[in-house]
């Protein structure tokens, strides 16, 4: 009889126990988020805002891994993560069609992977979170249909070529503004890679080429401002329009000031927000697969006050 | 006999100024291709443009000569960069803003200097290594984002004392402090005599590990300062930036006849060097060449400016030896 209750306890305890950690593990998910290059100001802003966002779910965690702008670094995360058991990944991928058979890898391994800034379409069972890069311009492309004068001379900054939002922002403006504005010259188009310094030196050159440059079209707002830097105490260029994509601390700053015209927002807060949630619904089973976008606000000096709040939420602007 | 006389002394001209005489036919080439570019406004553009790299240019420089190389420069200028911006935001003072972008340049370069004489790590290993983690230091404590308004410090970067740049101020400065240590100090001399053969240097009494670790820390300053001019002059504390600048400082040496092989190299070459390929970029932008055809025209003609120095210093050295032929010559007279 003594036995038999022996026999009895233990099996409960042992039975507890399983629970226990049954219940752990179901309420512990690894989701590991492999940054396209922590190096890069919006990759990072995304991944502390994925770092924040997290905290509201206890059954969850984040790893960060950075992939330094390698897709050979960013591959081998992706089959690390799968090997060591993560429930989910969130790609943010640095070319996307050299990602494109790890991730169909990890998903045939039954991974959950989520793909974001940009999407990798197209690959079944995967889902994507993302901001749609032809729309980001467009807006700004259809803003200045109205506002560039008849026969501007404009300058165009492009991001690295093969980047999808660098492609697909470029196509937005050939679209929707140069296809339909023929009046318009181009006189300086290069590629300035996203970054400030570079878009300085094609300013530098191109004003001395020009005598009159009515606006700049940027495909972000980084190369946008370093054009802005180099006019910005000429009155010659005093009415010259702006154009960027991103809302960065410094483009709103500069909208605010009357400098930059116009910027569409990619709030990587909201990225992060999405893509923490899409991962919450995919691993508690509420979906099983998903594609959707932020939205991409125009940011004029009209409503650039509100944007304003997420830098100083961010602690860039002060 | 007096035509001979002459042309001997341009046969001398042009081996020994070789690079210059490239930098002569660009400026007249360039003048042909565009009437803006030796307007007074285009040349202050490109000596800022090229005052960052130039700058790291004459710190390769001194590291060349001496057997010695700088892959972290383009970390380490971020590094500094970044953090005299936090110190200007923090405390309002610009020389403390940058005494601490010199000092963080030093630092790192000690390091470097260090691990290279006291634990014998090649120098491109022991700064391949600084260059990751002063990155990565840099972007830690960023948290990888831009220090924004950063008020009076732009003055380091867009500044002018009267119609003069203050980037180009200090890339004057710079390549004449370069210029004196290289030609007139015992330390420039014992650095040539490292770089070009540091057994029969350390035989003759020079202390090589000393010279090595003061070029680093030289260098360091050189490093600081750029990355004080560059936050400056992009009006952003930004931890990304320099990426890539210690191959464009090495460029601007390289073409300027600093010889990879060391105790070869002078600060007006490595200046020539920087100002042909800034002209460069000028000129393919002024007249609108394509992004991609750019780099094609870029990377011929730096191969056909080297290419020229390089063949007018043979034949400078086959003048000097009379008729003697050259160790390659006498092997293909052999086979």
């Amino acid at each position: 009889m003594k036995f038999m209750k022996s026999i009895r306890t233990v099996t409960a305890v042992a039975a507890l126990c399983l629970a226990a950690t049954t219940v752990a593990q179901a309420e512990n998910y690894k989701i590991a988020f492999i940054a396209r290059a922590q190096a890069d100001s919006f990759a990072a802003w995304l991944a502390n805002g994925i770092m924040d966002e997290v905290k509201k779910y206890p059954d969850m965690t984040v790893d960060v891994m950075d992939a330094q702008a390698d897709d050979a670094k960013e591959n081998a995360f992706i089959e690390n993560a799968v090997a060591n058991k993560y429930d989910l990944i969130i790609v943010q991928p640095n070319n996307g069609e050299a990602q494109r058979p790890y991730v169909e890898q990890a998903v045939k391994d039954g991974v959950k992977v989520i793909t974001t800034n940009a999407r990798i379409k197209d690959i079944p069972g995967s889902s994507s979170v993302d901001a749609d890069p032809y729309e980001q311009a467009a807006v700004n492309a259809r803003l200045a249909l109205t506002q560039i004068p008849q026969g501007a001379n404009v300058v165009v900054l492009n991001g690295p070529s093969g980047n999808m939002h660098a492609d697909m922002r470029r196509d937005a403006w050939q679209k929707e503004f140069f296809d339909k504005r023929t009046d318009v010259k181009i006189v300086g188009e290069q590629i300035a890679h996203w970054n400030k310094e570079e878009a300085m030196r094609f300013m530098e050159d191109w004003v001395q080429a020009n005598d009159k440059i009515d606006a700049v079209v940027s495909m972000n707002d980084n190369m946008a401002a370093g054009a802005l830097e180099v006019v910005k105490d000429d009155p010659k260029f005093e009415k010259m329009l702006a154009y960027g994509v991103d809302g960065t601390a410094e483009a709103m700053l500069l909208i605010q000031s009357g400098k930059m015209t116009s910027t569409a927002l990619q709030n990587a807060y909201d990225l992060a927000a999405k893509n923490i949630s899409v991962a919450h619904d995919l691993l508690t089973g509420k979906i099983t697969q998903i594609d959707t976008d932020i939205d991409c606000p125009l940011v004029t000096k009209d409503n650039v006050a509100q944007f304003i709040e997420i830098h100083k939420k961010s602690g860039a602007i002060k | 006999m007096n035509n001979l006389m002459t042309r001997e002394k341009w046969q001398t001209i042009k081996s020994r100024y070789s690079i210059y005489l490239v930098l002569i036919a660009m400026i007249i080439v360039c003048n042909l291709l565009s009437p803006n570019f030796l307007s007074a406004r285009n040349l202050s553009n490109i000596s800022t443009q090229i005052s960052v790299t130039t700058i790291l240019a004459f710190g390769e420089t001194i590291l060349i000569i001496g057997g010695l190389l700088d892959l972290s420069c383009g970390s380490v200028l971020a590094l500094a960069g970044v953090l005299s911006v936090y110190v200007f935001k923090e405390t309002g003072s610009l020389s403390l803003a940058f005494a601490v972008g010199l000092i963080v340049g030093v630092l790192c370069n000690f390091v470097n200097g260090i691990l290279v004489r006291r634990f014998n790590i090649p120098a491109f290993i022991a700064t391949l290594a600084m260059m990751t983690v002063a990155r990565g230091i840099a972007l830690l404590f960023t948290k990888g984002q831009n220090i924004y308004q950063i008020g009076d410090y732009v003055w380091f970067g867009q500044g002018s004392i009267g119609f003069v740049p203050i980037p180009v101020i200090f890339m004057i400065i710079i390549g004449i402090l370069t210029w004196y240590i290289l030609g007139h100090t015992s330390f420039g001399r014992s650095l040539y005599a490292v770089g070009g053969n540091e057994e029969a240097a350390r035989a003759s009494g020079i202390n090589v590990g000393r010279i090595k670790v003061g070029a680093y820390l030289i260098n360091g300053v050189f490093v600081g300062l750029a990355g004080i001019i560059l936050m400056a002059r992009t009006n952003v504390g930004a931890p990304n930036s320099g990426q890539g600048y210690e191959f464009e400082a090495l460029t601007a040496a390289i073409i300027g006849g600093t010889s990879f092989s060391g105790g070869l190299g002078t600060a007006g070459g490595t200046l020539a060097g920087a100002f042909i390929v800034g002209f460069l970029n000028n000129i393919m932008n002024l007249a609108g060449v394509d992004s991609y055809l750019q780099q094609v025209i870029k990377g011929a003609i730096i191969a056909l400016a080297v290419g020229y120095d390089m063949w007018a210093k043979v034949n400078r050295t086959r003048k000097t030896l009379g008729a003697a032929k050259l160790p390659n010559e006498r092997k293909e007279a052999k086979a």
